[in-house]
């Protein structure tokens, strides 16, 4: 064969040498470089933090969606489901259970709310759109009425001290959220290349029947992403509320888009098979600096969500020209 | 096989109607019970007012996921037109004129996502996706996130205060939709091109059909049905809310699904969109009526719809295809 | 005298590494019912492709109606008047037949669909003369295999189509819905329309055909008139058959069998009476260091004892493996059990494409690679290499992606995914399907080689060489159940396997068979 180099040959799924990948970082490059230079405000510790506070909780329920999505499914619900969760960590927090049991009561709800989604799709062999927009309905509606139920808009008031511990507490100068957040993102990227799990994703996302054939069991492992992102979104959730010292139930509205866009930009295709979570982060990073850089710029809010509007598809597009030059 | 059973397209769609009027019946029936107030003329009239923007929408919608496509953006659309409207009468034109031109930032909006889904073949749920969100921002810019309130003209509200006979004009124009949609569907040209792409592509290609001049006109007719749409809430509303029409798109989607719409295309009706619809304004209405939290209903939205894919696609097995 | 509708010269397509069709000259007249057939891989499908624009040609000369004809898509060929009716059919179940038919030919004005009436005229009465008993408001959804050709061909009729081009149209109907077609095929010459009809099933050709052209390996053989052969074979049929069967073997010689005696012991794999939606009471035993060959036409029911052993579909009756009774209810615990699969379709149900060689190897069993309970990139890239160097596969390394090899070597992928799972009865469907000359020899050796050490290989195969030259017992399937089982050998007559597949040997033979 010829010696070609190794970016137009290789398209490994798994690669850290991905096309799209290399491009996404330069993009990113260009992104903080621009912002250094518009402004001093850019590379401040502070700001960092702030940037890094920000994108975690996409990246948190990011790392699941992205092998999720890989294995060609995708969940919609995520955001209610983590304002549902967050409101119920509130509750159970004001209630007397210690927060730190409560925090993973939280997660567990998450999964619980995950299965529902994995049996939907795997059993009952319905669509993911589906599903998962169902289930984002009922989580929505279940933290409204769980705010109401106990008496008013969001549960605000009879929290223990410790409950904004989470969400504010830090190891040295590193906040504990984002230390999570990097555990979390270094277990996916190991599953994802280091395991027979990951590989059943890959499989089952690119070439369903050939999975199948060769054995792998889809739905068991579909259905145990879905309660994966499910757990790891109730995690976000409790942080969420943490941060914020409320049980607000609106709060998550168009977190599932985020979420989705960073993977996407990521360079992980809508269709199953290719994909990373170092990707994800890559995405999520770049849509974070650019809305902190042009906050900081005092360029309008709403601009940020047009721009996201074209970055989503911008990247669809880029991965797809890619695909194509590397063909 | 066997011989085949003498049941026409048109008797088998029927059946799963009749199961949903049936239901929508139910319902009606349990909520009369239940509350004083439910079957009035004015309720009802309240209940037709606030589906007219999902039935009108769905029209299009409907025709849209038959050929196996979906637009995501209509809510985005929605509080677009409803500013557009409401800006341009703030200029002092003639009101019919403003509405026409809110209609038509609908459409520009179908334009873009017909560029992008069919030129550019970006799949359908991202690139509609895309829209929703670079719309929604852009009409928080425009309207500076604040609600068009002063400077409108007196007859802003013209679409439902105008009225021939007891009847506003907007409920009018919801029925020359219903019509020109259902005409569409049963026998029209873009109606069956709908059905034939959805259902099998290849088919249609091979017989000759341009599958992608029928998808662009798909998505200019939901834009430009959305925009309409926009325009009659604005009407409605008396102001210009840039914050209207979040989650709108999911509830036209549940609409058209309830109907029995399947997402891959090639099965579905107007007439079980409008069903659909109705049979989610009044649970909500019923509920609300009943004093339950409206939260509530967000969560039975939900069920609803899983159900109503459940239904769908058990029915499809029993027929054995 | 009939005139000419299509004249071929000299026609040739090559695919890299591959030649489909060599030389090919003949010419097809106008109203008659032309019959092709020829082995899978004797180049009949990509002859069509190329005639109806699906393909272009390599070189040589094809007119249509005496103009030179070279299409560049299967729309062209369609508005000048080319019918195909594919074994997929292309009807839209959800539409009515009448919408079928019309189905982008109406007439319209402001875009509602006004009907023609003379051209409506036209299709009900095509359609009625056909099959007087489907209704125009039926949905075809709801209609039978036969039924949904039959308004194929109304379609293919009304929008006066020259030529229809039948492929394999019997496959999927029952023997009544046969003789209905071929009265509607009787029909089309009295409207002057050309057929070209291709088939495995050889009677056939003598129940309907004008014409036979017989393909062998890209070339055209032998054209001739039906009755002319059939005159000069008496009159029998089975004899003609036999004829035919001559021109399209050509000389079939098993000079790479070698013999093999396979060591009596218990079967390592058994079906007794089992029956499933397609199969009809199938029984037979592999025993180890066995290779077992399964032969018959499309759809005699190879794959669906694969998908049966494999625990794709629901039987009825006993397997039994290793001497155990066994019910499989998915691939993974065939596989557990120490069956692994090679499938049909290499690129769709056999390699993951988007991934590399190393990855498809191990996707079947990744204990060989793990260390602590994680994937260790040393085993698997020992692994792949291994395999890469014992199988002979030939790439830049394992690293590189499967969708860009050849055919071949994609298929000892596949292959070396099985071998990694290291099991003891391989089950291969069509293995070297689309392979060229050079790497079919390279697998079967693979193949004889697995034998050799032990594994029972059971080898489903369309094409007659590959099962005389690999497998030691020979099982002949005709409509899902098992007509023989004959040991190979050096008297190995490959007419008679073929009379049997083909059901074309007389009531008595039939009879004997059971």
């Amino acid at each position: 064969m010829t010696d070609r180099p190794a970016l137009a040959l290789r398209t490994r799924s798994s690669a850290n040498l991905d096309p799209q990948k290399i491009i996404m970082v330069g993009i990113l490059m260009l992104i903080v470089v621009a912002f250094t230079m518009a402004t001093p405000k850019f590379l401040t510790y502070v700001n960092l933090v702030n940037v890094f506070m920000n994108i975690a909780l996409i990246l948190l329920t990011g790392s699941a969606a992205t092998l999720l999505m890989i294995a060609g499914n995708f969940d919609l619900s995520v955001g209610s489901v983590v304002a549902f969760t967050g409101v119920m960590h509130a509750l159970m927090s004001k209630y007397g259970v210690p927060t730190n049991i409560s925090i993973l009561l939280a997660a567990l709800i998450g999964s619980l709310c995950g299965l529902i989604n994995g049996t939907l799709v795997t059993r009952l062999k319905i669509t993911p759109v589906i599903a998962t927009l169902g289930m984002m309905y009922v989580a929505r509606g279940g933290a409204f009425l769980v705010a109401r139920a106990d008496g008013g808009a969001n549960i605000a008031s009879g929290l223990p001290p410790d409950f904004q511990a989470l969400g504010r507490a830090t190891v040295g100068p590193v906040p504990i959220p984002l230390l999570l957040v990097a555990l979390i993102v270094v277990i996916f990227a190991v599953i994802q290349n280091r395991t027979s799990f990951g590989r059943y994703a890959y499989a089952i996302g690119g070439n369903p029947v050939c999975a199948a054939l060769s054995g792998v069991r889809s739905s068991r492992v579909v259905t145990i992403l879905y309660v994966i992102t499910g757990l790891l979104t109730g995690l976000s959730g409790a942080i969420f509320v943490s941060r914020i010292g409320t049980g607000v139930p609106r709060i998550g509205n168009g977190f599932e888009f985020d979420v989705i866009i960073a993977i996407v930009l990521g360079g992980t295709s809508i269709y199953g098979g290719i994909g990373s979570v170092t990707g994800t982060v890559i995405g999520a990073l770049i849509v974070g600096f650019v809305a902190n850089g042009l906050n900081l710029l005092d360029v309008q809010a709403f601009y940020q969500t047009v721009i996201k509007g074209f970055i989503l598809v911008a990247a669809i597009l880029l991965n797809r020209v890619i695909k194509e030059k590397v063909e | 096989m066997g011989a085949a059973m003498a049941k026409s397209g048109r008797v088998q769609v029927n059946s799963q109607l009749l199961v949903l009027i049936g239901i929508l019946a139910f319902i009606c029936l349990v909520f009369t019970f239940t509350t004083q107030s439910f079957l009035t003329v004015e309720n009802l009239g309240n209940l037709v007012r606030s589906s007219a923007f999902v039935i009108v929408t769905g029209a299009g919608v409907t025709l849209l996921m038959i050929s196996g496509n979906i637009d995501l953006s209509v809510g985005s659309v929605l509080a677009l037109a409803s500013c557009v409207y409401a800006f341009a009468a703030k200029t002092g034109m003639p009101v019919e004129l403003a509405a026409l031109l809110g209609a038509l930032s609908g459409l520009a909006v179908g334009v873009i996502n017909a560029l992008t889904a069919v030129r550019w073949k970006v799949t359908p749920f991202i690139a509609t996706l895309g829209t929703m969100y670079a719309v929604r921002g852009f009409v928080l810019i425009i309207s500076d996130a604040k609600t068009v309130r002063g400077g409108l003209p007196p007859n802003f509200t013209f679409l439902d205060m105008t009225h021939l006979g007891p009847i506003p004009l907007a409920f009018f124009i919801v029925l020359v939709v219903i019509l020109v949609f259902y005409a569409i569907e049963k026998k029209a040209l873009l109606g069956k091109y709908s059905f034939a792409i959805g259902g099998n592509k290849t088919a249609a290609v091979l017989s000759g059909i341009n599958a992608d001049a029928v998808l662009i006109k798909l998505y200019l007719i939901v834009g430009f049905l959305a925009g309409l749409s926009g325009v009659m809430m604005c009407s409605r509303l008396a102001v210009g809310d840039q914050n209207v029409g979040v989650r709108f798109e999911f509830d036209v989607i549940i609409a058209v699904i309830l109907g029995g719409t399947s997402l891959a295309g090639g099965k579905g009706s107007i007439i079980g969109m409008i069903v659909g619809a109705l049979i989610v304004q009044v649970i909500g209405n019923g509920l609300n009526m009943l004093n339950v939290l409206s939260f509530w209903q967000s969560v039975i939205k939900g069920v609803l719809l899983v159900l109503a894919v459940v239904l769908n696609q058990a029915l499809v097995r029993t027929k054995g295809r | 005298m009939a005139e000419t509708l299509i004249e071929i010269q000299g026609l040739t397509k090559n695919f890299p590494g591959v030649m489909a069709l060599r030389d090919v000259s003949f010419s097809i007249a106008r109203n008659t019912v032309h019959c092709i057939v020829g082995e899978n891989g004797a180049g009949k499908s990509t002859l069509i492709k190329i005639l109806t624009g699906a393909q272009r040609k390599t070189s040589g000369s094809v007119t249509y109606n005496g103009k030179d004809w070279d299409p560049r898509s299967t729309g062209e060929a369609m508005k000048a008047g080319m019918s195909v009716l594919f074994q997929e059919l292309n009807v839209v179940d959800q539409l009515t037949v009448e919408q079928n038919l019309t189905l982008g030919k109406e007439k319209s004005r402001f875009g509602f669909e006004r009907r023609n009436e003379a051209q409506f005229a036209l299709t009900v009465e095509a359609l009625r003369s056909l099959d007087p008993g489907i209704g125009l408001q039926e949905r075809v959804g709801n209609l039978s295999v036969a039924q949904r050709q039959v308004i194929e061909i109304a379609k293919a009729i009304s929008s006066n189509s020259d030529l229809i081009v039948m492929d394999e149209p019997t496959a999927a109907i029952s023997d009544e819905e046969v003789k209905r077609l071929f009265a509607i095929i009787r029909q089309l010459h009295e409207r002057n329309v050309t057929v070209i009809y291709i088939t495995h099933r050889l009677t056939e050709i003598f129940d309907i055909g004008d014409i036979v052209t017989v393909l062998r390996d890209g070339q055209m053989i032998e054209t001739r008139s039906v009755r002319e052969l059939s005159a000069s074979c008496s009159d029998d049929e089975v004899e003609a058959c036999s004829e035919l069967i001559r021109m399209m073997l050509g000389k079939v010689v098993a000079e790479r069998y070698v013999p093999r005696e396979p060591p009596s012991g218990d079967p390592i794999l058994e079906f007794s009476n089992v029956s499933s939606a397609k199969l009809k009471d199938v029984s037979f035993e592999l025993r180890r260091g066995e290779i077992l060959g399964f032969y018959g036409l499309v759809g005699a029911g190879k794959t669906e004892i694969a998908r049966a052993i494999y625990g794709l579909d629901a039987i009825t009756g006993t397997m039994r493996v290793k001497g155990r009774p066994r019910v499989f209810k998915n691939p993974r615990a065939a596989i557990s059990a120490g069956i692994a699969m090679v499938p049909e379709e290499r690129r769709t149900e056999g390699l993951l494409t988007k991934l590399t060689i190393r990855e498809n190897i191990t996707i079947m069993d990744m204990k060989p690679i793990k260390r602590f309970g994680f994937l260790s990139r040393v085993k698997e890239r020992q692994l792949a290499r291994s395999f890469i160097e014992r199988v002979r596969i030939a790439t830049t390394g394992e690293e590189q992606n499967v969708a860009k090899l050849s055919g071949g070597n994609q298929q000892k992928v596949v292959l070396s995914k099985c071998l990694n799972a290291a099991s003891s009865i391989l089950l291969l469907d069509e293995p070297t399907r689309g392979i060229d000359v050079g790497a079919k020899e390279e697998i079967h050796s693979l193949i004889r080689q697995l034998a050799d050490g032990g594994a029972g290989i059971i080898v489903f195969s369309s094409e007659l060489p590959e099962i005389l030259n690999l497998c030691d017992r020979i099982v002949l399937l005709y409509n899902g159940s098992v007509r023989k089982t004959l040991k190979n050998g050096a008297e190995m007559d490959s007419h008679l396997i073929m009379q049997i597949v083909t059901d074309s040997t007389g009531s008595d033979a039939r009879a004997q068979a059971g």
